[in-house]
């Protein structure tokens, strides 16, 4: 069982910071490598991934879109005919062999070039960069309205588990767990816009309308993050170190806050790098709800439009997007988790 | 004290209900198997009928009673539809739909896993890397794409969505089976001479059972949260489809008048998903109590 959870799991498993006596014995194996290789190690592994994943998605979207019908008919729309038909495989390129086809589609995804929006002749790329910001602005404060309520509460549930007003928390929040996201955005709205009339529900009009987009967002992850977060933190009270803090006269705010938390965030380390992920996923059918205008929607719209370079550059962009998230989460712990900077020689 | 000895000379019949031993996993059991009955019963009682619109009791609340004397008990939508039978009918698509989808992401995981866990060397990178690269990757978004450029209906769905699903699942498979492959029994079954593939299959495979029960509860719920999420931005089941997600859908515009259009479908995908959740839940603890915890 044990080499089992250090498999999976090798950052929690490892040794924790106040037991030197395991940590002396586990040193013949390990040795501490510098910090600036270990972070071109990690952010290189992160480039080869985020290289096969640009490569495999756009692959998969360029031979899906000419396998399962004709590209230049969608182009073409209904209206029509042959010899439009022609001059618009001639204009696209669609004439040649496939391969030929493929070659030039990812010569051209490496110079960032995804064509002109079908919709309205502007540069794909472009119309992408111009709704990043908002997207952006509703992700970050998503993201930390998330962490900000997750990280007290999954402490404070996991810190007592078997106190009554925690145990009903606790069934509270796995309750939350159960309620997507775009519920929670369909009730806000029928309760903060449409009964009370508090908050608007449409748009991006200011601090006022970022309110319940950003709940919304939140709401899709917050109740697993807690849920992690107090059993990482209920399984650190019971470690060894815990109870020779005590031993040694430690209050029990400082044993959660400083000792058990810290032990308990770094086991939450893949948790908190994927959010960025959880949450663009989210921002889709969030934006949708709200009508705001972010990258979400511009992908939602050009999927029904069927307006493909706009979804490539798009789903191009999330995808660099979220490696950067994961990137900057892994340099920040490697920055401030020594045991991260270990490597078993 | 008395009962005691009463049972010790004659067991009283019992009349107690099969349990698990687990209070989350029955919970769960029992709301996911009301769900399945409400599903499999449309059969007795729903005719096509019922579904079918009535223009003059359009939007009317829950417990409304048409001219005709037929009560609705949920309510009705913009088109006059009894909700009640449009939830039921929506059963198999949005329940249905994950459910393909699930068999197939436990399938595609654990077959990729176990893999990545036996070979080594160029294999094993190949499996890790795509894992983690597909992973990172929102999957509402793959999965948007990819369905819109294959289309919509039952199987476009359920095979996207099982096609796209299984990083997530192939990753727990590999860690845990990368594990039980250092146990002393498959050194053993190999020093006997078995095979690679039956020693997956009759070795390995029944230890990872646990793993793959709590993985495919909780993909379940996710994947019948995508699903309705595919279909509340129109690009899931057809337009006319009475899946969860589409009456949501149709709920936004009329959230002021008629409330109950959102709650209805609404209250389905929780209760489906909080019932799953719970099962996913209840196996996990009952196989810690046994000394093998899961690792999700």
């Amino acid at each position: 069982m044990t080499d089992l959870a250090k498999d999976a799991k090798p950052v929690a498993a490892a040794t924790p910071p106040g037991a030197t006596v395991r940590a002396s014995t586990a040193a013949a194996d390990v040795q501490t490598i510098p910090v600036w290789q270990n972070i071109s190690n990690v952010l290189g592994r992160r480039l080869i991934e985020l290289l096969v994943l640009l490569v495999f998605v756009s692959s998969t979207l360029f031979f899906l879109l000419r396998f399962t019908g004709d590209p230049a008919a969608v182009l073409a729309g209904e209206t029509g005919d042959q010899e439009q038909l022609e001059l618009i495989r001639k204009q696209y390129g669609l004439d040649k062999p496939l391969p030929v086809q493929y070659g030039i589609f990812l010569i051209k995804m490496v110079q960032l070039d995804f064509g002109k929006s079908f919709a309205n002749a502007q540069d794909a790329l472009g119309l992408v960069f111009e709704r990043l910001p908002t997207s952006f602005t509703l992700v970050l404060i998503a993201f930390t309205a998330n962490l900000c309520t997750s990280i007290p509460m999954g402490a404070w549930l996991g810190s007592r588990p078997d106190k009554t007003g925690r145990k009903l928390a606790s069934t509270f929040v796995f309750v939350a767990q159960g309620i997507p996201g775009y519920i929670t955005g369909l009730l806000l709205i029928q309760l903060f816009a449409v009964e009370l009339r508090w908050l608007p529900s449409i748009g991006n009009q200011g601090p006022q309308s970022w309110i319940m987009p950003a709940i919304t967002l939140a709401s899709f992850q917050a109740p697993q993050v807690i849920r992690v977060i107090s059993a990482n933190v209920a399984e650190a009270m019971r470690e060894d170190y815990i109870r020779t803090a005590r031993a040694n006269g430690a209050g029990f705010s400082t044993l959660l806050w400083r000792h058990a938390l810290k032990n308990a965030m770094l086991g939450a380390t893949a948790l908190i790098g994927a959010q960025v992920s959880f949450l663009l996923g989210g921002s889709v059918i969030t934006e949708v709800i709200f009508a705001w205008p972010g990258l979400g929607r511009l992908l939602v719209t050009s999927v029904q439009t069927l307006d493909f370079p706009v979804v490539q550059a798009a789903v191009f962009m999330i995808a660099v997007f979220v490696y950067l998230a994961i990137m900057i989460t892994d340099f920040v712990f490697l920055l401030i988790d020594p045991r991260l900077r270990r490597q078993r020689a | 004290m008395t009962s005691a000895t009463l049972g010790a000379e004659k067991r009283p019949i019992s009349f107690k209900i099969p349990s698990t031993g687990s209070v989350q996993l029955n919970l769960g059991i029992i709301i996911f198997s009301l769900v399945v009955l409400a599903l499999l019963s449309q059969w007795a009682f729903l005719t096509p009928a019922d579904l079918d619109g009535n223009l003059a009791a359009r939007l009317k609340p829950p417990g409304f009673v048409d001219r005709n004397g037929v009560t609705h008990i949920l309510g009705t939508d913009q088109l006059g539809r009894d909700l009640f039978f449009r939830v039921l009918a929506g059963l198999p698509w949005s329940l249905g739909i994950s459910g393909v989808a699930v068999v197939l992401v436990a399938l595609i995981g654990t077959t990729i896993g176990l893999i990545g866990a036996w070979n080594s060397g160029i294999v094993r990178t190949v499996v890790l890397l795509g894992i983690a690269s597909i992973i990172a990757m929102p999957f509402l978004v793959l999965a948007l794409v990819v369905v819109a450029l294959i289309g919509r209906g039952f199987w476009p769905i359920s095979l996207t969505m099982g096609f796209i699903a299984w990083p997530a699942i192939a990753r727990v498979i590999y860690a845990e089976s990368r594990g039980l492959l250092q146990r002393e029994y498959v050194l053993a079954a190999q020093l006997f001479g078995v095979r690679s593939i039956p020693i997956l299959l009759f070795h390995v495979l029944p230890g990872l059972r646990p793993t793959i029960l709590v993985m495919a509860a909780f993909f379940f719920a996710v994947l019948l949260i995508i699903e309705s999420a595919l279909s509340f931005l129109g690009l899931g089941a057809p337009l006319n489809a009475p899946s969860w997600g589409n009456m949501l859908s149709d709920s936004r515009q009329y959230l002021v008048n008629a409330p109950w259009m959102m709650l209805v479908p609404a209250a389905a995908i929780v209760s489906s998903v909080i019932s799953l959740n719970l099962i996913g839940d209840g196996v996990a603890e009952l196989s810690r109590r046994r000394g093998r915890a899961v690792d999700v």
